[in-house]
């Protein structure tokens, strides 16, 4: 029992990640992506550092416990994110603000997830509805972590600018930078389920960029501040802007006259 | 075996949409009780969800009526063309039976019903954002812009049906050119039924004037082509 074993063990060769004609890899090839994400830390260093291993871990059976997680930093990174957008007006809108940023991004996500799921599946993917739903998360959990990572610049401008239009122009600035790595993440995975075509993925970009913005709307006000919780008029996105820029314009011209 | 191939796998939907050909026509060989379930629950509520998000800009009542009639629309197009669908395939060079043309057809909607129920979230939101339905809402952009959206979402569902339609014909008959004939004679079928249908379950978005009502007073009193021929000499006379 004692006896060391005179035989050293043998190492088994690592096999180097084998490329598709394309040049691709594929999912898995690397041994590193086959490690479990066990938690949030994790979660966060690999949505930002390998995102393919994040996608391979949605391809698992266990995948639920990582969408749960990464569901969970969404919500609460976006209610940090609200909680500075919140700070401009003060008061009621430091709770306001974050339950409205949170709840809009996951109804937002709800409302696109069934199309998403649609086109999946109409461009060819083998992609189940948890992986879609994962990968969803997962645009959710890159979004919310990078406005995390734009909060102090945002915070400095609400305690320095009085102007609604401006402050809103920047969230929205620092809103579509987060959401085009964000869905430059579902589409690199896209690129690797055998999809035939990316003009589904496309359409639901549209698709998704509008009902958030218009979700802006619906929840309004974010920034600014009024007698009601939810608005009492019904508005489109495009004419809630217009409104808002001529209100601003007045606001400066007055301003010029006095 | 038996008992895999025999439950209701929601799966299939996934493999319908993607336009697994091999599965598919491995279906339409053998066509369970079950399937025919499913495809009719997909349906019913696919097309019924659509429906009443539609509706509801006009008046919850009204959502539910349309909630009815947008998958009673799909069933009896499909039923009523039944007959002359399964006659026109031989006819028109695919020799397959009756029952296959009405599985192929019936999949085709379920595609289509599947796609409206997965853009039935976006369209009630867009409805929740809406201004009520006025005689201005109805005169304007709103108005305008919400026909649109669904002019587009109902095009694409189609058109994606009859896609998926042609790929299964042209797996089954092997030639592309008897597809093609064999889906324009089903298209010529189902939509010269469809509007007529569509004419006697009128109104679907409703209008801020006119009652909610399941049927319109003068449901049975004219057709849809009847209609536009009217309208056309309108048109003309002015």
């Amino acid at each position: 029992m004692n006896e060391q074993n005179p035989i050293p063990q043998q190492i088994p060769p690592r096999i180097p990640p084998v490329a598709t004609p394309s040049g691709v890899l594929q999912l898995g090839d690397d041994p590193a992506e086959g490690v479990p994400i066990s938690n949030v830390v994790a979660a966060i260093d690999a949505i930002l550092r390998h995102p393919r291993r994040v996608m391979f871990q949605l391809r698992q059976p266990n995948a639920g416990k990582l969408i749960v997680m990464m569901m969970l930093v969404s919500v609460v990174c976006s209610l940090i994110y609200g909680v500075v957008a919140g700070t401009f007006s003060g008061g009621d809108q430091l709770w306001a603000a974050p339950s409205k940023i949170a709840a809009g991004l996951m109804i937002s996500a709800l409302i696109c997830l069934p199309s998403l799921y649609i086109f999946t599946c109409l461009s060819g993917s083998q992609a189940r509805l948890v992986e879609v739903c994962g990968l969803l998360a997962g645009l959710l959990m890159l979004m919310t972590i990078l406005l995390i990572g734009f909060a102090p610049v945002a915070w400095i401008f609400s305690q320095t600018t009085d102007s609604l239009a401006w402050m809103g122009t920047l969230h929205l600035v620092f809103w579509f930078i987060a959401t085009i790595f964000g869905l430059r993440f579902l589409e690199t995975r896209f690129s690797h389920s055998n999809a035939r075509s990316h003009a589904g993925f496309h359409t639901w970009v549209i698709i998704f960029l509008l009902v958030a913005v218009q979700m802006t709307t619906a929840l309004r006000p974010i920034l600014g501040t009024a007698d009601t919780f939810l608005p009492t008029e019904k508005q489109f996105f495009v004419s809630h802007w217009g409104d808002c820029l001529k209100a601003t314009d007045n606001e400066l011209k007055s301003k010029v006259r006095e | 075996m038996r008992e895999q191939s025999e439950k209701l796998n929601p799966h299939e939907i996934g493999t319908l949409l993607r336009g697994d050909l091999e599965s598919i026509a491995a279906w339409l060989e053998r066509w369970h009780a079950r399937r025919l379930a499913l495809h009719l629950v997909v349906i019913i509520f696919g097309a019924g969800l659509y429906g009443a998000a539609m509706g509801w800009w006009r008046d919850p009542q009204q959502a539910l009526y349309v909630a009815i009639k947008f998958p009673l629309i799909i069933l009896l197009t499909t039923m009523g063309n039944v007959l002359i669908n399964g006659m026109l395939a031989p006819l028109l060079g695919l020799n397959i039976p009756l029952r296959q043309s009405f599985a192929a057809i019936l999949m085709s909607f379920t595609i289509a019903a599947a796609i409206l129920g997965a853009f039935s979230p976006v369209m009630a939101f867009m409805i929740w954002n809406a201004p009520p339905m006025s005689p201005q809402a109805v005169s304007g952009a709103t108005y305008s812009l919400i026909k649109l959206v669904n002019v587009a979402i109902i095009a694409f569902a189609g058109s994606t049906g009859n896609v998926r339609l042609f790929q299964t014909l042209a797996r089954l008959g092997g030639s592309r050119a008897v597809a093609f004939r064999v889906l324009v004679a089903w298209l010529a079928g189902n939509l010269f039924l469809g509007s007529q249908l569509s004419w006697i379950l009128r109104p679907f978005i409703g209008a801020p004037n006119l009652p909610v009502e399941f049927f319109r007073a003068t449901a049975l009193h004219g057709n849809f082509y009847e209609n536009v021929f009217q309208t056309l000499q309108q048109i003309f006379n002015d």
